[in-house]
């Protein structure tokens, strides 16, 4: 059912604190996965078993600092510990159904609960905003019930953020909107009746929800446009640069890319271990080989595993594109390329859990042609 | 083992040891001809073939890469062969996709009995590879 969350005092922050805080207090959950405010204007994820530490409580913020479900992993495991709730993003939700396909998360006793998302800023735009402006929240909630980008002087989505074709949150056991509805209002949510009875909450009228769906279409026909884009000047940039090798020149090879993406979930990366740690001859060898040889080597070797590793179930969370201190559009890369490994199997990342990961599974009887001469 | 052009390819080849490579003992026992360009390299399993494996050579400049395995059904590990299907599948997309000649990466089923298709199959693909000539990346060297 759709039942709404009462906004008092023109307050919707402190009506979204309230709610996390009933849910806590009723015993639906033990513990929430939520972003708290912390001196100096930014926020940072956290796990509250305190109700009384949800006042700080902001997941309004356009900020995220990690994918949360590398968090939700860490406080999950293969089983969890206590009946959670985690509030995430489309982005960190998708990426959580991955990692529990991938037995990295477990969703047993879990409340997920999604945020319509609009889109959010770089960690240093952010605080920058923040300093200027004071509190975002008005235009950006302004910007979720129009459906469009917020607008900020001069700062700009994260890249990921503006080609994003999936903002609102699927297959969760509560889903909080944003597009579309007047906060003041009252905020709509998703849920079911035992729960929304749990929590006291009265059902939504029609006229509070009837703005979301074609918000939400007009959003995202303006995404899709912009991720198609993105992608396509990548794809003739691969093309056109004689591979990929081209569009990686400037990697510096920190690994950050790695150490952010939500589905590399390695405990020990292959590029962390001794395996190439070649002795002193073998980049001699190398350079003889070719006349010359980059250093440190297999630089390219590194995006191409990562690639094979993760791409099929690459969420698009740009969180690589963020992290990476050159400004190579890693994500947006490796969406292009993931998007036509994704086609070649039918496979949307995040999706279903229902849906196998593509290379887990089998049938006997597909690409009979393969390995045959042609 | 240069032609007039001067351009040999350089074939790798990873061999699943209880069908390919024996198929690949067997061509030799049976005296067949095939051109001297390829390395063998024995596997447990054609599904024990990491795409790694793949990429290091292709990167580093190798002409061509085979993938030998059991016919799909005949797996001695029941369904490792399945795997390396859509394996194979995921790393062609992947090489389409990045700009790469996925046309340089092959799977074959050959079992332990057919020498003659090993054969065959290496033949072929040294044609092939000449076709194609030169993997640009041999010269690349900022990779």
């Amino acid at each position: 059912m759709i039942g709404i969350i009462p906004v008092n005092n023109g307050d919707p922050l402190a009506a979204i604190q309230d709610f996390l805080k009933r849910l806590l207090e009723s015993g639906a959950v033990e513990a929430l996965y939520v972003p708290l405010q912390v001196a100096g204007g930014t926020v940072a994820p956290a796990l509250v078993s305190d109700a009384s530490r949800l006042s700080q409580a902001n997941p309004l913020a356009p900020l995220m600092p990690i994918n949360g479900a590398r968090a939700v992993s860490a406080i999950t495991g293969k089983k969890p510990t206590a009946r959670l709730g985690v509030v995430l993003r489309s982005c960190e939700i998708r990426a959580l159904y991955e990692l529990v396909k991938l037995q990295q998360a477990s969703l047993e006793g879990v409340t997920v609960i999604g945020l319509d998302c609009p889109g959010t800023y770089e960690l240093p735009d952010f605080n920058a905003l923040g300093r200027k402006n004071g509190s975002m929240l008005i235009e950006y909630l302004a910007a979720a019930r129009g459906g469009r980008t917020p607008t900020f002087e001069g700062i700009s989505l994260r890249p990921a953020c503006q080609m994003c074709v999936l903002p609102t949150p699927e297959h969760v056991d509560i889903a909080i909107h944003l597009f579309g509805v007047d906060v003041q209002k009252g905020i709509p949510v998703v849920l079911d009746e035992a729960l929304a009875e749990r929590l006291s909450l009265a059902p939504a009228t029609t006229e509070q929800v009837s703005g979301h769906q074609e918000v939400v279409e007009r959003l995202v026909a303006g995404r899709t446009q912009e991720r198609q884009k993105t992608l396509s000047d990548i794809r003739s940039h691969l093309a056109s640069n004689g591979s990929i090798a081209g569009l990686f020149t400037e990697c510096i090879r920190c690994h950050n890319c790695m150490t952010v993406c939500p589905i590399c979930y390695c405990k020990t990366c292959l590029f962390r271990t001794a395996a190439f740690d070649h002795p002193p001859e073998h980049y001699l060898l190398a350079a003889h080989q070719k006349g010359a040889v980059r250093m440190m080597g297999d630089t390219l070797l590194f995006h191409m595993t990562r690639l094979n590793h993760m791409s099929a179930s690459c969420v698009s969370c740009g969180m690589c594109t963020s992290a990476c201190p050159v400004e190579i559009p890693v994500g947006a890369i490796f969406s292009a390329i993931g998007e036509q490994v994704d086609q070649a199997f039918n496979y949307v990342p995040g999706r279903d859990l229902l849906e196998p990961l593509p290379l887990v599974t089998f049938q006997a009887n597909e690409w009979t042609e393969i390995g045959e001469a042609r | 083992m240069e032609n007039q052009n001067g351009y040999e390819p350089k074939i790798v080849a990873f061999l699943c040891n209880w069908c390919t490579y024996t198929g690949a003992d067997l061509a030799g026992t049976s005296r067949l001809q095939y051109p001297p360009n390829v390395r063998v390299i024995r596997t447990m399993c054609s599904g024990a073939v990491d795409p790694v494996y793949v990429l290091k050579p292709l990167i580093d400049g190798v002409d061509g890469i085979l993938i030998g395995g059991c016919h799909p059904g005949d797996c001695h590990y029941q369904t490792g062969n399945y795997k390396t299907r859509r394996r194979y599948v995921a790393l062609h997309e992947i090489l389409k996709a990045s700009g790469f000649d996925e046309r340089r990466v092959w799977l074959r089923w050959i079992s332990a009995s057919e020498g003659q298709k090993f054969a065959e199959t290496i033949t072929e693909m040294v044609t092939a590879m000449k076709e194609l000539g030169p993997n640009p990346l041999r010269e690349a060297w900022a990779v």
